[in-house]
């Protein structure tokens, strides 16, 4: 084992895992915001509408995301969108995470009772107010589990960026390799770094699990 | 008793003519009913028969499809306008509307993320915009009404059922409402628990406020209502006095049936 080498290429490979986070932090986040939206509005909005949204969850669902990706970089130029890999790699992440996160919002909405909603409208409450007081606080904490997941499926998925020369930590990891004919370490190490992800991930989503479960135990220690 | 104040021809609510499907189905056929001001209503009738539908198209969670239902001489829910078909409200004018109608439910329906003070305030602050000091001092007002200024830290789930709902109608009756209406408001409880509610309903009647209640109850109905209205497929059959209805022998059919299931259980 030769870990002298990880010396000699660790700034490349903190580089690599730096544009990882970028890419996963950012295409995470507008992935999930843009999951909201589309679930808001396939609830709230026209049929039309509805069906033109239900059309893209079920094609980008249907598709695998290196094809998305390759589809983007390399097609995008033919329709005059010219991105660099780092750019293509966030919003082909953002497009492919957002069916999946508006599928999990999707599910959270319905798993309010509809009564509770009911009582709001026949109070007087808007509608906007209903999803930010009413249904957002309860949709959170039934969901934080399924989106911790899924944002942890999706940190291991910045590994396919490499295939568009995103110099993620997978693209370093094989140049370290092809460099120096040396395999199991960096390789090792890579697996080290996703693992790492992961745990701290989990760990991010058990506590706002508890922050957001508050109520609940304060409920129970109340009988 | 409270029919002292009541001028008959002083109605707050009036139902002309209101029909409505579900689909081919005709939930409600040309119902006419008059809601007069400070009196109790009563709907009864067998399972199906309309009652809830009814009491739910007059603040309009249910879409009437033709007559009309006014409250104070405007109309519910539609656009006023020539013939032809309605248009419903726009949104914030149906929430002015639905302001001044308060609405228990049969499931409670509490927001089971606010403590009971909490369910109370939230609609006097979002609706209201009063200040979070003053939603609250209001939002325990409305609770002591209902006996629970001591339960108000408790969460739903920390509370019966009857205590549940005695927060729901603190919740309705904090917004001040022209008018409750009472969906089936004791059909969830245990039968320990009825009593309660019932006595915050009677204290309630006994203050003035209008109140139309959908109900199994025939005791309440006998005793605090001051018209009972009995449905029958979705046809509003008769609406008189309780001891009208529950006194001699109906002079309808289908009200005599239905109130002999009634007397046969209680002789168990």
């Amino acid at each position: 084992m030769e870990f002298d080498l990880f010396l000699r290429y660790g700034p490349d490979l903190l580089k690599g895992f730096g544009i990882t986070l970028l890419c996963w932090i950012i295409g995470s986040a507008g992935g999930a915001a843009l999951g909201f939206v589309i679930a808001c509005l396939m609830r709230w909005s026209a049929a039309p509408v509805r069906w033109v949204l239900g059309a893209y969850i079920e094609l980008i669902r249907g598709t695998p995301f290196m094809i998305q990706l390759f589809l983007l970089y390399y097609g995008g130029p033919y329709m005059g969108l010219v991105l660099t890999p780092v750019q293509a790699g966030i919003t082909s992440f953002i497009v492919y995470g957002s069916p999946y996160f508006a599928e999990i919002f999707r599910s959270g909405f319905q798993a309010i009772p509809p009564g509770q909603i009911e009582a709001a409208r026949a109070i007087g409450i808007s509608e906007f107010t209903i999803l930010r007081r009413i249904m957002l606080p309860q949709t959170l904490v039934l969901i934080t589990a399924p989106l911790t997941n899924f944002v942890i499926i999706l940190s291991k998925e910045t590994a396919i960026l490499s295939v568009v020369t995103v110099p993620e930590l997978l693209f370093q990891t094989q140049t370290m390799a092809a460099e120096t004919f040396t395999y199991v370490e960096p390789f090792l190490a890579l697996s080290l770094f996703y693992w790492l992800l992961v745990v701290l991930t989990a760990e991010l989503g058990r506590r706002i699990e508890i922050r957001a479960t508050r109520h609940l135990k304060r409920a129970a220690s109340s009988t | 008793m409270t029919q002292t104040e009541t001028s008959p021809s002083d109605p707050i609510m009036t139902v002309r003519g209101m029909s409505k499907w579900f689909g081919n189905f005709k939930a409600l056929d040309a119902i006419d009913l008059d809601v007069n001001r400070s009196e109790v209503l009563c709907l009864i009738g067998p399972s199906g028969s309309g009652k809830s539908t009814l009491l739910r198209c007059l603040n309009f969670l249910e879409h009437y499809d033709e007559g009309e239902v006014r409250k104070d001489g405007a109309l519910i829910g539609w656009q006023e306008g020539p013939s032809g078909p309605r248009k419903p409200l726009k949104p914030a004018a149906l929430r002015a509307q639905r302001h001044h109608i308060g609405m228990v439910f049969q499931q409670f329906n509490l927001w089971p993320h606010f403590s009971a003070r909490q369910n109370v305030a939230e609609a006097l602050r979002q609706v209201k915009g009063l200040s979070a000091d003053d939603a609250n001092a209001r939002a325990l007002d409305a609770l002591d009404k209902v006996n629970l200024k001591d339960k108000a830290e408790n969460f739903p789930s920390g509370l019966s059922g009857g205590q549940q709902q005695r927060v729901a109608i603190a919740r309705a009756i904090a917004m001040e409402p022209d008018i409750m209406l009472f969906d089936e408001p004791t059909s969830a409880l245990d039968p320990e628990l009825v009593g309660e509610v019932l006595t915050v309903m009677k204290d309630m009647a006994a203050e003035g406020m209008t109140m139309v209640v959908v109900t199994h109850e025939m005791g309440f109905a006998a005793h605090a209502a001051d018209r009972v209205a009995f449905l029958e497929s979705g046809r509003l059959v008769t609406c008189r006095p309780p001891d009208e209805i529950f006194g001699a022998e109906p002079s309808d059919a289908r009200l005599r049936s239905f109130l002999q299931t009634y007397r046969e259980r209680n002789v168990v």
